[in-house]
């Protein structure tokens, strides 16, 4: 905008000032958040404080087991969530589109369960798959729990993904006679990788960030993990546990989340990268 | 180059399933003539787990063959897992209640509850029934209690927390009558609210609170009755606000459970009590 002397539009002046405004405190409030984690974290970070194991609760050592059971954790929660996910989606986009009883229910279920708070999911997967199932407080538990919760973001993201591709495309390949099946793998779900790396991203990022339902499934337990079927703390409990229970644990509590923000950054560049590689990329240079 | 990032996030998967494979697969570790073997579970108190996860670190480097969880969750929830069986010892933050004579306890260690106030705060002593006044809200003013014009900040636990428990029996108290301008979960997390506000009162783990003034955060502890908060008193059992850390069993008590009590009991965990701020007992 060009300021002209003698024109006095104050409104639209007014306007521009505000938007600035709050587009500099969003900046202002992510770099504070960040400037402050690293300047308390970084002094504690070295690459034994990566690969060791935890001494005097957590106040000493490192967190090697709580990174591979934080990945462990996420890699079920992925492998279970990401299958389930993309099936429901292309089913309520493309098979169930006008709506119906049932695709209407699935909607509003699937709404509901995105605003279930995380404690909820937590005693739910405790009950399920803890204690009925007989998992115990384990890595595959804590997995399983955490795909619950991140299915309906993963669902309703990677919907939205596919009924944005425009229905020329449907259309055409009618026309030309492909199947459905090959429609859905070639066209569909390359042209909806947008939407479903939203869904992941989101998804990834509630996984990695969650205390409330893993203390009550994956558990406590700092030990390196020798299955699934063992417990194993992961990155967010080990920072709850160092701030909230553990005096003199704050620093380390910042040293490990840095590490639990760079891994997140490292996890959602790989997964939009690869999406884009092996899905996008089908439709726009083929 | 096209799956060169599918490559290194399946590397990623691999190299972790890899290494966990490998520590997995170990050979038993030799027995070392003691016959221990097997796994205990135990869940409960946020207070007692990490000491508790410190313990059971010792002993298993002295029985190779036992592996023991420990699991948190709150005292309660100690209790409910250890009479259910889903854990083989509860941890509780506070003595048993007469309902739960069902259930025997173990004390471990002692820890001690002290009233702290903001370091700049001049009130240098509260009379019980002073306190009493401040947290059912008659006295809502430091001038009262002959301090500054200020209103006074009252910072109380959230229900379920055994420090709750224990300073509403002490001064016999319902939880219904406290007015609390903060709610606070844990420890840290009050003595960070104090440390910043000038006009706040709460209550925190002795324990706790002398590492944070020793460290020079600004908060001040409160003599009880005129005894002073210290871990010495604590244990000499002058101080009037204390409570047991305890390991709970439920009926018949296997080998290795009794084994690991009679260890978190024994001088051989001095050390890693006193390095999480509590008292060890002496047997």
């Amino acid at each position: 905008m060009v300021w002209q002397p003698g024109r006095t539009d104050w409104p639209d002046r007014t306007v521009t000032v505000v938007v600035w405004l709050t587009a500099l405190t969003v900046t202002g409030v992510f770099l504070w958040i960040v400037g402050d984690v690293l300047r308390h974290g970084l002094s504690g970070l070295s690459w034994g404080f990566l690969i060791e194991g935890p001494r005097d609760t957590g106040r000493a050592g490192g967190i090697g087991p709580m990174i591979v059971s934080t990945l462990l954790v996420l890699g079920v929660c992925l492998a279970v969530s990401v299958p389930i996910g993309v099936g429901t989606a292309v089913w309520l986009a493309e098979f169930a589109r006008g709506g119906g009883l049932f695709g209407r229910l699935v909607r509003w279920s699937l709404d509901v369960l995105a605003g279930v708070p995380s404690i909820v999911f937590g005693l739910f997967g405790n009950a399920l798959f803890c204690i009925y199932l007989g998992m115990g407080f384990s890595i595959l538990s804590g997995g399983l729990t955490l795909a619950c919760m991140v299915l309906p973001l993963l669902i309703r993201s990677c919907e939205a993904g596919l009924r944005a591709v425009p229905d020329d495309y449907r259309k055409a390949a009618t026309a030309l006679g492909l199947s459905r099946s090959a429609v859905l793998w070639r066209i569909l779900l390359p042209a909806a990788t947008p939407g479903l790396v939203v869904g992941l991203v989101l998804g990834i990022g509630r996984a990695l960030g969650e205390t409330a339902a893993l203390l009550f499934t994956s558990g406590y337990v700092d030990r390196m993990p020798g299955s699934l079927m063992d417990s194993g703390r992961t990155l967010s409990v080990h920072i709850y546990d160092l701030a909230m229970n553990v005096p003199g644990g704050q620093n380390r509590a910042y040293a490990t989340a840095i590490v639990l923000i760079s891994l997140l950054l490292i996890v959602n560049v790989l997964t939009s990268h690869l999406a884009d590689r092996w899905l996008h990329r089908r439709i726009t240079r083929t | 180059m096209k799956y060169g990032w599918v490559a290194v996030l399946l590397l990623l998967f691999a190299g972790t399933g890899t290494y966990v494979w490998s520590h997995g697969s170990q050979v038993e570790p030799p027995d070392l003539g003691d016959g221990l073997r097997g796994q205990l579970v135990l869940t409960g108190s946020s207070t007692v787990a990490p000491l508790a996860g410190e313990i059971a670190k010792r002993f298993e480097s002295l029985h190779p063959r036992v592996r023991i969880d420990v699991q948190t969750g709150g005292s309660s929830r100690g209790i409910a897992d250890a009479r259910r069986g889903t854990a083989d010892i509860g941890m509780a933050s506070r003595a048993l209640k007469p309902k739960e004579s069902d259930l025997v306890h173990h004390t471990i260690a002692l820890d001690g509850i002290s009233i702290i106030l903001h370091r700049d705060n001049p009130a240098t002593a509260l009379t019980d029934p002073q306190i009493v006044a401040i947290y059912t809200g008659q006295i809502a003013n430091w001038n009262q209690v002959g301090g500054p014009d200020a209103p006074i900040t009252v910072v109380n636990k959230a229900e379920g927390r055994s420090t709750l428990e224990l300073f509403l029996h002490h001064f016999k108290l319902k939880n219904q009558d406290i007015h609390a301008s903060i709610v606070i979960g844990d420890n840290q997390q009050g003595i960070l609210t104090i440390a910043s506000d000038p006009y706040a009162i709460g209550y925190v783990s002795i324990g706790t609170a002398s590492y944070e003034v020793s460290r020079g955060t600004k908060i001040r502890m409160l003599p009880m009755k005129g005894i002073e908060p210290s871990l010495d008193n604590v244990r000499n059992g002058t101080f009037p606000l204390s409570r047991p850390l305890n390991l709970l069993t439920h009926g018949e008590v296997s080998e290795l459970a009794a084994a690991f009590i009679a260890f978190a009991q024994s001088p051989q965990v001095h050390d890693l009590v006193e390095a999480q701020y509590f008292v060890p007992i002496d047997q």
